[in-house]
């Protein structure tokens, strides 16, 4: 298989010499292309770090982070520019969708960026948009649709552009149940239709059930490692609350 | 506790605050500078005459200066609800922290305080040491020297400032401490995440709208042009409300019709960034259009004054030279009553009162203006080549007029005093004189046409197919709008009209030691108990009309300026004000571009090109109406003189170039480093 994500070492310092805080510290893992991997960790265990330094939002103090062959620690802003709109696909917790624009221009946005041939957008925003079940919200601005709705533009945003890796920040955060349901299963049919590689943040459970394998972390270290492998998603979900528990349970002790 | 916090607050923001204290700090010191005006005559050598120029200009710039200050107070005011809106959130902190809003207002009320302060000090400073240029200018334009040069401080115009500045403070505080009383803690944490409803929410409407403007704004256009200036009635009216109507309509369904234009042409469309930014102006178009609206206005007001005013200033100078070839013209009206004797001989009745007109003067002529009960209306001009430069209603009114007739003798002798050329006419021939070009090219095609005169049942025909241009005598601008030229025996059955005395001076003659002297021998006193009888109602000097002249050019200009540079900052500043607030509320969209891997570059470009059309927009379409506008106003000025509109034309694009300019750029760069600083 081959290797889309490879982070060695990665670590993210803040803070000056007197007073250090080790976000991330000495974390290394690998995701395979068309894998839908999660990270679990409880707030401050510095999940969202480091999904900002594979974003290269944000930059890592040490360590390399190779996207699809690329080493992005050693990128300049203007090729990270590049690297970030040609490579990846983003999907906020709080949508991030653009409230001038309709679904169908937050979504042509993307590939306005990337400078697609005006032909090819209304043809790629639709076959995503039926892939995602949107069609009939293409015209709809923003506030005229329902926290679902817009979950499942930004992720079609976030695939239009067939990205190398797509990051996913909480996606199901600011969700009802039934939508975080509707999204989950729109990210299972991305991942095995379009063989769409996701990396997740979260710390929900259920959500986490429906990835492949789940990474925990906790203060800046790779605490578990979960695969899913033949397991149901119930099954996978009760591991996971398990290894929830542990995690939690360690905090009791510290009580 | 209140006060560090405020001045805390003020210098901490003193970057979102820049371009507002410049502002004011460019108000304050064109309003001290122009009311300096005064204090400066302590360096001027003027006459009695200047004085009373200068003193009409002090008087003009203390009226406008009530309006000026109503207008830079809307601005203020304006300014400060923006501000307030900026810094919603901090304000909503301090309201969660338990803060009165009695207190919040302390502090709002007392930052406004220190920016007045500053901007005040600041700006009073910068006048003091410009209005020092501005007297150098003013010496100029006076054609007058400087004794020498001294440091000159008006107390008046300092304590004007002072007041009037302090009255609009004390407002904008008034203000602020309503606005705050009226906020909700919820909206104050919320705003910024609200999305402006959209008045026109289909875009065929706007499409609709759009045509309907244009064709307001082409109904007010042909109006105008139409009717002219001159005639206030209902077409002008007209032409000034769908004018108005048409720019609001304008500005209310541009950025729609645009959007839909666009839209159309998917390639343009999904160019660049080009949707994103007709997005952005389409979302906060009905809170803009107002405003939008009113700069458009005042820019065309802008436009207007600088180039008419200062054309208007040139005009009444220019003409100048033509209108006065006499050094000297005693003019004494006789039909005006009929209480009145005719003087016959002007100079002998001088020199029967003991006035030695030989002393002073190289030489004189009489000229006797008579009327017969031919009318202007009996040549039956052309209309239409009249109607270039007149409304209907002063055609009519023209047409009333007896056309006043001299002697062939009178125009040789005034005509020699000028070293111009003497005519010879036929006993049954005639000419016409006139220096008025509006009325030339009728008179001339009737001379060609017709060119016969019924005169007291005498047949007359014209001696050549175009009229002479000699200017009579000495007034302060043109005035001879057709005056027949007839054989001498032709005069005796005519009615005495008016006597003009032209005079020329020796060399080296103290002019006002002769006025003087008429001054004590025709002293009201004496006149009013009929002791004596004063053989002229009017003099005119050339030297006078020349000083007034260069008066009233200096009145007519500063006030052009003063008016033109209040209203270009005030506009520019309202505009680079909403496009900051607004570059505040949408870091954020701007930061989820650079997210989606929008480069640096491109966003910039996006932002460049979102502050420029909100700052072209509307000076693109002031541009149009100040073209229509002026073309219109220049009839009225042409009928003074010529105009030099390209030089003025330029004048104005350089002033607008540097300071409307200016403004969009400082904007611009404020904006981009707000957003770039939200990225990190």
């Amino acid at each position: 298989m081959q290797k889309i994500l490879t982070v060695e070492h990665v670590e993210k310092y803040y803070g000056n010499k007197g007073n250090l805080t080790k976000a991330v510290d000495d974390i290394s893992f690998e995701v395979e292309k068309g894998e839908f991997v999660g990270i679990m960790g409880a707030s401050g265990s510095g999940k969202t770090t480091l999904l900002n330094c594979i974003s290269t939002i944000d930059s890592a103090t040490a360590g390399h982070i190779v996207i699809d062959g690329m080493d992005i620690t050693k990128l300049n802003s203007r090729k990270l520019s590049k690297f970030r709109r040609e490579q990846l696909g983003f999907i906020f917790q709080d949508f991030n969708l653009l409230d001038t624009l309709t679904a169908f221009e937050n979504i042509a946005l993307a590939l306005t960026i990337v400078k697609t041939p005006v032909g090819e957008i209304d043809v790629r925003v639709h076959q995503v948009a039926k892939e995602l079940e949107i069609e009939d919200v293409l015209k709809k601005y923003p506030y005229q649709m329902s926290g679902g709705q817009k979950q499942r533009v930004a992720s079609a945003r976030a695939i239009v552009t067939r990205p190398a890796l797509i990051l996913a920040d909480e996606p199901t955060g600011a969700l009802d149940s039934k939508s975080s349901r509707m999204l989950l299963e729109s990210f299972e049919t991305l991942n095995s239709n379009l063989q769409a590689t996701i990396l997740m943040v979260t710390h929900d459970a259920f959500t986490a059930s429906y990835c492949h394998r789940i990474l925990f972390i906790k203060d800046g270290r790779i605490f578990n490692e979960l695969v899913r492998g033949e397991d149901t998603r119930r099954q996978f979900f009760n591991k996971i609350i398990e290894v929830v528990t542990l995690l939690g349970g360690d905090n009791s002790n510290v009580l | 506790m209140f006060f560090k916090l405020a001045l805390k607050n003020v210098t901490k923001s003193i970057r979102d605050y820049t371009i507002y204290f410049l502002t004011m700090t460019f108000g304050v010191c064109l309003f001290y500078m122009f009311n300096s005006i005064d204090s400066q005559k302590a360096m001027l050598n003027i006459s009695a005459v200047q004085n009373k120029s200068m003193e009409m200009l002090t008087q003009s710039i203390g009226y406008v200066s009530i309006f000026i200050s109503v207008i830079l107070g809307f601005l203020i005011v304006y300014a400060n609800r923006f501000l307030i809106r900026r810094r919603k959130k901090e304000l909503g902190i301090y309201m969660t922290l338990g803060m009165e809003k009695g207190k919040i207002s302390r502090i709002v009320v007392l930052e406004t305080f220190f920016i007045g302060v500053f901007a005040l000090a600041m700006g009073l400073v910068v006048g003091i040491f410009a209005s020092q240029w501005l007297s150098v200018v003013t010496a100029k334009m006076f054609e007058v020297s400087m004794k020498a040069f001294q440091f000159t401080f008006s107390f008046n115009a300092f304590y004007k400032t002072l007041l009037y500045f302090g009255i609009i403070f004390l407002i904008v505080m008034i203000f602020n401490t309503i606005s705050i009383s009226k906020l909700k803690l919820i909206d104050l944490l919320t705003d910024g995440k609200k999305n402006e409803k959209l008045k026109i929410k289909r875009l065929w409407i706007s499409v609709v709208l759009f045509l309907v403007s244009v064709v307001c704004l082409g109904a007010a256009y042909y109006f105008i042009n139409k009717n002219g200036m001159l005639e206030v009635n209902g077409m002008f009216t007209a032409s000034i409300v769908l004018g108005c109507v048409g720019t609001l309509l304008f500005f209310l369904s541009l950025s729609g019709f645009l959007l839909r234009v666009v839209q159309a042409n998917k390639r343009l469309y999904y160019k660049n960034m080009n949707m994103f930014i007709l997005r952005q102006i389409n979302s906060k178009i009905n809170t803009t259009f107002v405003s939008m609206s009113v700069i458009c206005i005042m820019l065309l007001v802008t436009i207007g004054t600088l180039s008419t005013g200062m054309g208007l200033a040139d005009v009444l100078t220019k003409g100048v030279k033509e209108s006065t070839p006499y050094d000297l013209t005693f003019s004494y009206e006789y039909q005006r009553d009929n209480t009145k004797t005719p003087i016959n001989d002007i100079a002998k009745k001088m020199e029967d009162d003991k006035i030695d007109l030989g002393r002073y003067a190289r030489e004189y002529a009489q000229l006797n203006y008579y009327s017969s009960d031919l009318k202007y209306g009996d040549f039956h001009f052309d209309d239409s080549l009249l109607r270039q430069y007149f409304g209907y209603d002063q055609i009519k009114l023209v047409n009333k007029y007896p056309m006043p007739i001299i002697s062939l003798t009178d125009y040789n002798r005034a005509a020699k005093m000028q070293g111009k050329p003497e005519i010879s006419l036929k006993d049954d021939e005639f000419a016409v004189n006139c220096t008025l070009y509006q009325f030339q090219p009728a008179i001339e095609s009737f001379l060609k046409n017709s060119g016969k005169i019924v005169l007291n049942g005498k047949q007359l025909t014209t001696a050549g197919k175009t009229a002479y241009r000699t200017a009579l005598q000495t007034s302060m601008s043109q005035t001879d709008s057709g005056t027949l030229i007839v054989p001498d025996a032709m005069i005796n059955s005519l009615s005495l009209q008016t006597e003009v005395l032209n005079v020329n001076y020796k060399v080296g003659v103290n002019e006002q030691e002769l006025l003087q002297k008429l001054e004590t021998v025709y002293s009201e006193d004496a006149v009013e108990s009929g002791k004596i009888v004063r053989p002229y109602d009017m003099e005119l000097s050339r030297a006078l009309i020349f000083e007034q002249g260069a008066g009233l050019k200096t009145v007519v200009s500063y006030l052009a300026i003063y008016i033109g540079l209040v209203f270009l900052i005030t506009s520019a500043a309202v505009l680079a004000l909403q496009q900051l607030s607004e570059a505040s509320d949408n870091a954020e969209r701007y930061g989820l571009l650079q997210k989606l891997g929008a480069e640096e570059s491109m966003v910039n470009r996006a932002l460049f090109s979102q502050i420029a059309i909100y700052f072209f927009i509307p000076l693109s379409l002031a541009i149009v109406h100040s073209y229509v506008g002026i073309r219109v106003a220049n009839n009225v000025v042409q009928m003074l003189g010529h105009l030099d509109i390209m030089g003025n034309t330029l004048f104005t694009a350089m002033i607008f170039l540097v300071i409307y300019g200016g403004y969009f750029l400082a904007t611009y760069f404020g904006s981009r480093s707000m957003i770039h600083q939200r990225q990190n």
